[in-house]
């Protein structure tokens, strides 16, 4: 009896992995695939077909992917920048604003980003800013800055304040102490934080869909271009091998992202 | 004088938050096509509200939230039960669930699109069973389809949240109440169960949120069609105000859709932790 409960539960498992598989994998094919062979729905490729790959990584799609690493690196380094100072003092100092800022800080992650986008056209039209790479960063830092904030301050509170205090009688600057001890204590903080602040920025379409069109243009808006040309027939094999380049950085973080991934997801509260 | 250095990010999150709202309240008022600019009052609102098409994305944009999180999270929460406990296979299979979480909403749409075209394999799976199955003909199938897609990219996240809800537990409550006899359905409804109540509200909360602004992937997958039968709120906004410049009841629709989700959200949550907040 037990037995066949463990037997049940692990024919379950199996079925579940290859539901969460599958689509990746079919992706996968899709992209090494002949025309001909995607026509068709092929689920094996009958020999690897590099034509989608190779067109995939020059022209406007090598552009796209130029410019999604650059705003990602970008918004990173901006963000971290920015929000680094600030989590130290929300995790040295008592506020009594704290509940009112968690607060809202979870309306910026409810408010549809429809609202802003909206705001952001008119605003970056006016300024210069449309369809600039940094247009986009300050753009994705109104996602950005809190969620890194919460996420810093949240491990910051981890560092005994005495640490400070001790550093600064021995004749630390601020700025010293930043460069010397707590940057270093805090590398898996900034580390988790530079991850959440990635994953925003790699895989946000919306905003950029409207704030762009050629110079700024991620790979994510030429996705949805390429997907959304039904006139002359979607080059499925074009968008999949597109669609398997931005999976990989998930891909190869994903096994160590899993233990930090909660804390992301509840701006550090678990 | 410590206190100064969180000068910058306020400033900078105020000014991109606070300029944009700014200019889509004033638009909101102001004669539809922006120029010349007249001051018209509420009339933008008073259109959006007799838009039926708005009525019809808010009314499937909430049967869709609720739909997809009365599945995700008895799903999610079950996964996760079935793998807290450490092992090797436990590890590899959890791995494997998270990942949905990690890829660009435009992709899974892309995934989607790719299995469920008249030549995909969800396509030929039910032909197979002789079901005429097609998201570009039936607004029924792409309904769905939207809502299977949605469970396979975001139960990730109730699992995942969840696990670590699990394995953070402290095994002692457990042990003691094995030791008594206790029942696994025993010790999960007193034991487990309340001690998930917190990050069970929070997924609540945020996959209503999400679900609420849903867009890229029904963008990619079925572009709200057949027809509007799947066009969801943010992209009947987005239509209105920026692919037809229709920026006043645009506007004002953008305004009534955030005053939505800010007024569910918050009695969400009062409701939820019984009025004691999140923190």
């Amino acid at each position: 009896m037990r037995k066949k409960i463990l037997i049940a539960k692990y024919l379950f498992l199996v079925a579940v992995i290859l539901v969460f598989i599958f689509p990746i994998y079919f992706m996968f094919v899709t992209s090494l695939s002949t025309k001909a062979e995607i026509e068709i729905g092929a689920l094996i490729p009958h020999k690897l077909y590099l034509k989608n790959w190779s067109s995939i990584l020059r022209g406007y799609w090598g552009l796209a992917i130029r410019n999604s690493l650059i705003i990602s690196v970008l918004c990173i380094v901006f963000t971290l920048v920015v929000s680094f100072p600030a989590a130290y003092v929300f995790s040295r100092h008592k506020f009594m604003a704290d509940k009112h800022l968690f607060f809202w800080l979870l309306t910026n992650r409810m408010a549809p980003p429809v609202v802003f986008v909206i705001g952001f056209l008119i605003m970056f039209r006016a300024y210069g800013l449309w369809d600039t790479i940094p247009g986009v960063v300050l753009a994705y830092s109104l996602f950005n800055i809190p969620i890194a904030i919460w996420l810093l301050d949240s491990f910051m509170k981890d560092i005994p304040k005495e640490l400070d205090n001790a550093a600064f009688l021995d004749g630390y600057s601020l700025w010293g102490y930043f460069r010397r001890i707590f940057i270093p204590l805090n590398a898996p903080g900034i580390a988790t934080t530079s991850f959440f602040v990635w994953i925003f920025s790699w895989t946000e379409m919306f905003i950029a869909s409207v704030i762009t069109s050629v110079g700024a243009k991620p790979i994510t808006v030429q996705l949805l271009i390429t997907m959304g040309r039904v006139g002359y027939g979607v080059e499925y094999g074009l968008a999949a091998s597109a669609g398997v380049i931005t999976i990989i950085p998930g891909l190869v973080l994903v096994y160590w992202a899993k233990k930090y991934i909660a804390k992301g997801f509840t701006l550090g509260r678990m | 004088m410590q206190k100064s250095l969180i000068i910058p990010a306020a400033l900078l999150v105020l000014i991109v938050a606070l300029l944009p709202t700014m200019a889509v309240v004033n638009y909101s008022f102001q004669t539809p096509y922006g120029e010349p600019n007249e001051f018209v009052g509420f009339d933008n609102y008073r259109k959006i509200l007799h838009d039926s098409r708005w009525w019809d994305a808010f009314k499937r944009n909430l049967i869709f939230s609720i739909i997809v999180i009365l599945i995700e999270i008895p799903l999610g929460l079950g996964l996760a039960l079935l793998l807290y406990k450490k092992g090797k296979i436990n590890g590899v299979i959890s791995t494997v669930i998270v990942l949905p979480v990690l890829l660009p909403w435009v992709t899974v749409g892309l995934m989607w699109r790719l299995m469920c075209r008249s030549a995909g394999p969800i396509t030929t799976f039910f032909n197979f069973f002789n079901f005429d199955y097609n998201i570009f003909l039936s607004s029924t199938h792409a309904f769905w389809t939207i809502v299977l897609m949605d469970v396979w990219h975001w139960t990730s996240i109730v699992f995942i949240v969840l696990l670590a809800g699990l394995v953070g537990m402290r095994r002692a409550p457990i042990l003691a109440a094995k030791t008594e006899g206790a029942s696994r359905w025993r010790i999960f409804r007193y034991i487990q169960l309340p001690a998930l109540k917190f990050p069970l509200i929070f997924l609540i909360l945020i996959r209503f949120m999400d679900s609420f602004k849903i867009y890229d992937e029904v963008n990619i997958l079925t572009a709200g069609g057949p027809g509007l039968s799947t066009e969801f709120l943010t992209m009947y906004v987005k239509r209105l105000a920026l692919d037809q410049w229709i920026l006043g009841p645009g506007a004002a629709a953008s305004l009534f859709y955030l005053f939505t989700v800010l007024v569910v959200c918050i009695s969400l949550m009062l409701v939820l932790t019984k009025g004691e907040g999140l923190i």
